[in-house]
């Protein structure tokens, strides 16, 4: 049952002389499949299939019939290569029968009677991957140990045999789905497939490597050995693991991301001085834990993280932190410059065209944590204004002051701040 | 037993041969040897605000070569996502080579490696739901109302479809507590006991708080070890207040949510309304002055009657708020101390005399370019 898949897909190699359509009888033979390869993309749900097989062939025309009923083939990507003997053979046509949309046949004309080694790919649905990254923090949250993992997804209603599997890192463009130019979702089925998984995991009895490689804008990772990874199964492995991944806690005030109050965003970069950076981290989750002592752990958050870059920076957020607080305290305003638009000499002959506000704050920061942490508060501002502050702050946008620091354990600081803004016809460059 | 663990070595005749026949049956029909190996150890943790880490340790035989050990639970939440797998000791020369997901099912399988035949210690971790928690505290204050004892408790109820037979339940601030919960059952736990915790009893008039006008009886205690506490950050909770009567018994005399107060922070708690201070406000003078079009300032007289009919003086606290542009005036009186605590918002002490006697207080501000 293992030369190909046990499916109703079949690759049959027909011996009669062509034009056999009309033939009542056939002998087909059923070659197996040699090697398989699947390279599957996650920004899109797409895999190219990449099939050998070796098929003798007569001389003359041949027939070469392909089907693909239930699973999620593109029957428009069916392609037909001789990687051996290409100089003697040559499709002629190829045909998709009136009575079945899941079936083609080849024409190929030989020179001689060979035997050749071919290749057929294809696109299908249904095989999916994507990553998650788990961080074992130390219990002084400084650095981690980062293991990366990628998991893959069979839904594609074909089980591919000790396939080598390849990864695409990278965001690719589609101008049609696969699985609609598949006819649509197929009926799904069900089977036991735990038979093969376990077989597929016998066989390989060390961790398996997985090489990243660039390749244009995308990454391919191909992981070590072959996999069979059965219909409807998921299978994680891992990719990396690094151990000392220098980490940085930064309480963050940004309201327009995080909320109100500050977030503590666990920091760390995919870069050499972080110990990463060997390849770009593929969009997934990332889930931080903290080790305890004695192997305990406690769950510190999970995050949903989009492709990292290498030399980018990802961000954890575990949450609000109450330990460290900040209280942003209006303490003085004060209106001035009033212009007036007038058109009588009566006092009520006029009206408010242009102000300025100017209002003291102070903003204060509590660290009741018996560590030093550090703070990075963003304030967003309206119109035109003027900021003075008392602490150095800075232009992360037009409208946007951050002030950065760092806060002994037990500690508080208070930073004051002026805002200067101008209102109606007092704005400056109207 | 929902949750179990089905330790499957590989090299076992029957397991191969049941899963070499195994082929395309149906996914209803896995047939399956399996050894169940028993919890040795449960923690149940609570440290992240929201999330509950269950930890389990299991020593599993394990065959030389690779071995699949499945995980499977009914009935629980278990994410998915969450679960670690890992050898217990830190040197462990066994290997983790994969993680396998059937389709359908609350379940997965590990393939582990191992150099030979060995007992293996392994620890599991993963979020459970539906396992909630609940702080609470107990503060019996002293009948002169200067100290309390304050008592600490963690509520657990579990509703997560399992039941710990024998687990460890560890808080945020990492008090261990050994228990048996069941599915079902809820168990409240004193986890902390402060005696003669320093408070200081403050009547408050404020109208950030509340717009009725009435006067509020405060508890306020900071958690710092000046005071007896300032072990902890106290949990957000409800504490219930009673107080000796000194007769032996006590009353209870309110209770109100205490915030999140880390360690050297403050808590404050109402116990309810001071029905022996009453204020009354009046608006004495609201003129509109320097008329510019639409723009003009005004000049304001708040004024506040304070009649304390309580035996002895108290000090009342009033916490007022003007909008806008404002300054007080030089002749506002009526109280001992007067603090902006911000622009808009103002807090008066005022000393109010016994049995009724009654005091003003004279607000009087003016705000600028009001339109």
């Amino acid at each position: 049952m293992n030369y190909c898949s046990r499916w109703l897909w079949a690759l049959m190699l027909a011996v009669l002389a062509a034009p056999a359509l009309q033939a009542k009888e056939e002998l087909v033979t059923l070659p197996k499949r040699d090697t398989v390869q699947l390279t599957i993309y996650n920004s899109v749900d797409l895999t190219l299939v990449q099939e050998t097989r070796t098929l003798s062939f007569k001389k003359g025309n041949n027939r070469l019939q392909f089907s693909w009923a239930q699973t999620l083939i593109d029957p428009t990507s069916v392609e037909f290569r001789a990687l051996t003997q290409g100089d003697k053979l040559e499709v002629l046509d190829t045909s998709y029968p009136a009575e079945s949309n899941e079936m083609l046949i080849w024409t190929i004309s030989a020179e001689a009677d060979v035997s050749a080694r071919v290749e057929i790919s294809y696109f299908t649905s249904g095989l999916t991957w994507s990553a998650q990254y788990v961080g074992m923090l130390a219990a002084d949250e400084a650095s981690m140990t980062l293991t990366a993992y990628v998991s893959v997804t069979n839904r594609s209603g074909e089980e591919y045999e000790n396939a080598q599997v390849r990864l695409v890192v990278g965001s690719i463009n589609l101008v049609e789905k696969i699985n609609q130019l598949a006819g649509g979702e197929r009926e799904r089925y069900k089977r036991d497939a735990e038979g093969e998984m376990r077989r597929a995991t016998r066989e390989s009895a060390g961790k398996k490597d997985i090489v990243k490689e660039g390749l244009s804008e995308y990454y391919i990772y191909t992981v070590g050995g072959t996999e069979t990874i059965p219909h409807g199964w998921s299978k994680r492995l891992e990719s990396f693991v690094q151990a000392g991944v220098p980490v940085s806690t930064v309480y963050t005030y940004d309201a327009r991301k995080y909320g109100a109050g500050l977030t503590k965003l666990l920091t760390f970069k995919n870069n050499v001085e972080h110990k990463l950076g060997k390849e770009p981290l593929p969009e997934g989750t990332v889930r931080l834990y903290r080790t305890m002592g004695g192997n305990a752990l406690s769950y510190v958050g999970e995050v949903a993280t989009p492709y990292i870059a290498k030399n980018d920076e990802i961000k954890v957020n575990a949450g609000a932190d109450a330990e460290v607080t900040m209280k942003l305290t209006r303490l003085g305003l004060e209106k001035k410059d009033l212009a007036f638009r007038r058109w009588g000499g009566r006092a009520e002959d006029q009206s408010l065209e242009g102000w300025t506000t100017v209002e003291d704050f102070k903003l204060e920061v509590k660290n009741f944590r018996n560590k030093d942490v550090r703070f990075e508060i963003n304030l967003v501002f309206g119109g035109d204004f003027d900021f003075d502050s008392s602490a150095e702050a800075s232009k992360v946008d037009f409208q946007t002051r951050r002030f950065a620091q760092e806060l002994k354990a037990g500690s508080s600081t208070q930073i004051t701040f002026k805002l200067t803004t101008r209102n109606g016809t007092n704005v400056k460059n109207r | 037993m929902k949750l179990r663990l089905f330790a499957a070595a590989l090299p076992t005749a029957l397991a191969c041969a049941i899963i070499g026949l195994s082929s395309p049956t149906p996914a209803e029909a896995r047939i399956k040897l399996a050894t169940l190996p028993d919890r040795e150890a449960v923690a149940v943790r609570f440290d992240h605000p929201n999330q509950v880490l269950v930890e389990e340790e299991r020593t599993i035989a394990l065959q030389a070569g690779v071995n699949n050990i499945d995980f499977s639970w009914a009935g629980t939440n278990i994410d998915k996502g969450s679960i670690v797998f890992r050898p217990a000791a830190a040197d462990s020369k066994v290997e983790i080579l994969s993680t396998s997901y059937p389709p359908g099912e609350n379940a997965l399988t590990w393939a582990v490696s191992s150099p030979d035949a060995r007992s293996e210690k392994f620890r599991i971790s993963y979020l459970m739901g539906n396992i909630q928690r609940e702080t609470s505290y107990q503060a019996m204050v002293s009948k002169d109302e200067t100290t309390c004892s304050f008592k600490h408790y963690f509520k657990i109820r579990n509703w997560s479809g399992e039941s710990f037979a024998e687990a460890d339940f560890i808080t945020r601030d990492g008090k261990k507590f050994e228990k048996a919960l069941s599915q079902g059952e809820a168990k409240r736990v004193l986890v902390n006991k402060w005696d003669n915790v320093k408070i200081k009893k403050e009547y408050v008039y404020d109208l950030t708080r509340q717009y009725e006008g009435k006067v509020l009886t405060d508890y306020v205690l900071v958690n710092s070890k000046d005071i007896g506490l300032g072990q902890i950050p106290l949990e957000f909770g409800k504490v219930r207040i009673y107080q000796d009567d000194g007769k032996g018994t006590a009353a209870f005399t309110g209770e109100d949510w205490g915030r999140f107060t880390p360690i050297g922070d403050e808590m404050r708690l109402n116990i309810g309304t001071a029905q022996d201070i009453k204020v009354e406000f009046k608006k004495m003078v609201n003129d509109v002055t320097n008329r510019r079009g639409n723009v003009y300032d005004t000049d304001e007289l708040d004024q506040y009657e304070i009649k304390n009919f309580k035996d002895s003086e108290v000090i009342l606290t009033l916490v007022l708020r003007v909008d806008g542009e404002w300054e007080m005036m030089k002749d506002a009186s009526g109280f001992e101390s007067f603090e902006r605590m911000d622009n808009e918002t103002v807090k008066f002490r005022v000393k109010c005399p016994p049995k009724g006697a009654p005091v003003l207080l004279k607000f009087h501000y003016q705000r600028k370019d009001v339109w």
